[in-house]
């Protein structure tokens, strides 16, 4: 956790709000660690907030700061920690190392331990983690109720013009994984999908991935691949006759970092808002 | 007027249940039945239907050297054991072919999950079946001969909105087990509730077992529903069978099931059922699992033939890369492999595949 007062975050026992913090250990080589926090009265009817951090790699900072909220609902957070060392572009999922088998095996375990059930979960991601988890729900729709991809760097557009992990065009050799994020896009076109972003991020940074493709496609900046891919994902689920259940929300005056989203950004607000629901499809498209 | 003689109540000898329960080794085919319901043995064999439950003693160990248990594991046989086995029917190019006949004097041992019947062919690479002389048909205490169809599962109309994909190959040992084990675990780790249906051949807790380990939420075969195997039985029987084991498998909250089909699709009852509505209008696709390339094109051939297409081969033929590139050329399909199918992303990805057409039709 960098750039974070101690004192700023609550505390790991949380008697006033009803929920502990704890440290889950990684099992096994390919395991991994997680931040949790645990509602003193759990509810098995409500879905399991799962927080995915960027490459700065705060996941305690997201467990605590979603804590009192998820707690309120009866909601386990589950932050996990895909570390430097073993886990260098965990963002793309499958490429290097497969990120969404680790994660799918950390959840196994959890069920295990009572703290998930079978029913999808919300999913929400920061910056890197916003990458990862638009790209994990492509993968595996049914197992999400909830997307939240907060300042993506960039994104998988949902169409085969560019190869994956632009696109979901085949990339060349046999392991093509395109097709495969692709397969299921009729269903990940029907999630709820809540895209936020700071008005302030509105500048390439030096972490910002830049080629003149990527440029082109999807804007130079996070607040332009933000609104780019909302509309893209609007254009896609209206052409195949689906309700568009997508949102972009502009957080006021942030720019790139978590924390300042949270405080002044309104951004745990937007994570445990309800999404969209089937029938109130009006897509808030910023201009 | 004195009654009719009753050739049954005649020879009816009383049975210890307990006896019965300690001594004789009971096969796998036997599984569903309340043993304790045994407590009379009739002699009368040539009655014998297919599903019948007959005590016999073992008089020659041939090809089968173990017998598949009622409770899941293998028991060496020995000369004199007493063991408990259906009365059926086998089909079995690999082994042999027999019918569900009892001879007085000795019977077959026509698969080790606990068949018996009168062996008519036997492929030339396997030993002689172990032979079984019968003491007789085991009964109720009303004198009702025990039919594994007693126990089976209560019958049921298909269910709607469950996923079926189907899993045929080119011949017996072929790899469908292994690939429809294989994608059933994909599923299920890819976080879907699935079931692993077996809905043709003979009883035998190998597939049985592979679908249980596969993690499966539900797991049945056809002796679930009253067969010990479905050689030579009538297709409707079939039929009902399979819709009865989707039924339950969807009250048991399963979505997706996976249905292998013994045997290549030119085995009787596979070829007749891959004509019937339960699969063309309830399967959302097949896969077809092939030894080798050529298999591969003539079995895509028989579907094409019949108006069906697998969306991909799978099978033993995936072992080899040579042999995949060759079919996948000469198909035009993906060669699925056992690791492709155990991906849950994979599993996935090809289920929603199938899946597609419907999602577009209900936009």
């Amino acid at each position: 956790m960098k750039n974070l007062p101690k004192q700023s975050l609550p505390p790991a026992h949380d008697t006033l709000h009803g929920f502990h913090i704890v440290w889950r250990r990684a099992h096994g080589r390919n395991g991994l660690a997680c931040w949790l926090a645990i509602p003193h009265q759990r509810r098995a009817d409500t879905p399991a907030l799962v927080a995915i951090h960027g490459i700065q790699r705060g996941a305690e900072e997201m467990a605590r700061s979603f804590a009192a909220r998820a707690a309120a609902e009866g909601r386990v957070v589950i932050a996990p920690v895909f570390d430097e060392a073993g886990w260098t572009g965990y963002q793309r999922v499958v490429q290097r190392r497969r990120a969404d088998l680790a994660l799918i095996a950390l959840l196994d375990e959890l069920a295990l331990e009572g703290l998930v059930g079978k029913r999808p979960f919300t999913l929400f991601g920061f910056s890197g983690g916003a990458q990862f988890a638009h790209r994990f729900a492509m993968l595996y729709p049914h197992r999400i109720d909830h997307l939240i991809a907060a300042a993506a760097g960039w994104y998988t557009l949902p169409d085969r013009h560019s190869v994956f992990p632009y696109g979901l065009g085949a990339e060349s050799g046999r392991q093509a994984w395109g097709p495969k994020f692709g397969a299921a896009l009729d269903r990940f076109l029907q999630l709820p999908v809540s895209v936020l972003v700071g008005t302030l991020d509105n500048l390439p940074d030096e972490t910002t991935r830049s080629t003149p493709e990527l440029d082109r496609r999807q804007g130079r900046d996070r607040l332009t691949r933000a609104r780019t891919w909302t509309r893209a994902l609007t254009q896609a689920a209206r052409a195949r006759g689906l309700e568009a259940r997508f949102r972009l929300h502009t957080l006021a005056d942030c720019g790139h970092r978590f924390i300042d989203c949270v405080r002044d950004g309104g951004l745990v607000d937007h994570v445990f808002a309800p999404p969209v629901p089937l029938d109130a499809c009006t897509t808030a498209l910023a201009a | 007027m004195s009654p009719a003689p009753n050739p049954t109540a005649r020879t009816a000898i009383a049975v210890s249940p307990l006896a019965l329960a300690a001594q004789a080794k009971w096969a796998f085919s036997t599984r569903r039945v309340r043993q304790d319901r045994a407590s009379q043995l009739l002699a009368d064999l040539a009655q014998a239907r297919p599903g019948d439950l007959v005590l016999g003693r073992i008089v020659r160990i041939g090809f089968q050297k173990r017998l598949q248990l009622a409770s899941g594991r293998p028991a060496d046989l020995y000369t004199g054991d007493l063991v408990v086995m259906a009365c059926g029917a086998r089909y079995a190019p690999d082994q042999f072919e027999g019918l569900a006949e009892l001879d007085a004097d000795e019977v077959d041992i026509l698969a080790a999950g606990g068949v018996l019947g009168r062996m008519r062919e036997r492929n030339a690479k396997v030993a002689a079946p172990t032979r079984v002389a019968p003491l007789g048909l085991l009964a109720d205490a009303a004198g009702k001969v025990i039919n594994v169809g007693d126990h089976a599962l209560p019958p049921l109309q298909a269910p709607t909105g469950m996923t079926v994909i189907g899993v045929v190959g080119a011949s017996m040992n072929s790899g469908k087990t292994t690939a429809s084990a294989s994608l059933a675990h994909g599923l299920q780790r890819a976080g879907f509730e699935v079931a692993a249906i077996k809905a043709t051949g003979t009883g035998a807790f190998g597939d049985y077992n592979s679908f249980v380990d596969s993690g499966a939420r539900f797991v049945g075969d056809f002796t679930d529903v009253g067969m010990v195997s479905t050689y030579n039985e009538p297709l409707e029987r079939i039929e009902a069978g399979l819709d009865t084991l989707l039924a339950h498998a969807a009250a048991a909250g399963c979505e997706i099931a996976v249905v292998e089909l013994a045997d290549g699709v030119l085995q009787q009852e596979t070829a007749a059922l891959l004509r019937r509505p339960v699969v063309r209008d309830h399967f959302a696709g097949l896969m077809f699992a092939a030894p080798d390339a050529l298999a591969a094109v003539g079995g895509c051939a028989v579907l094409n033939a019949i108006g069906l297409e697998a969306f991909a081969l799978t099978g033993t033929l995936s072992l080899s890369p040579l042999g995949a590139q060759e079919a996948e050329a000469a198909t035009g399909l993906r060669v699925l492999g056992r690791d492709e199918l155990l991906d849950p992303a994979h599993a996935s990805a090809l289920l929603a595949g199938l899946r597609a057409p419907a999602l577009k039709a209900a936009a």
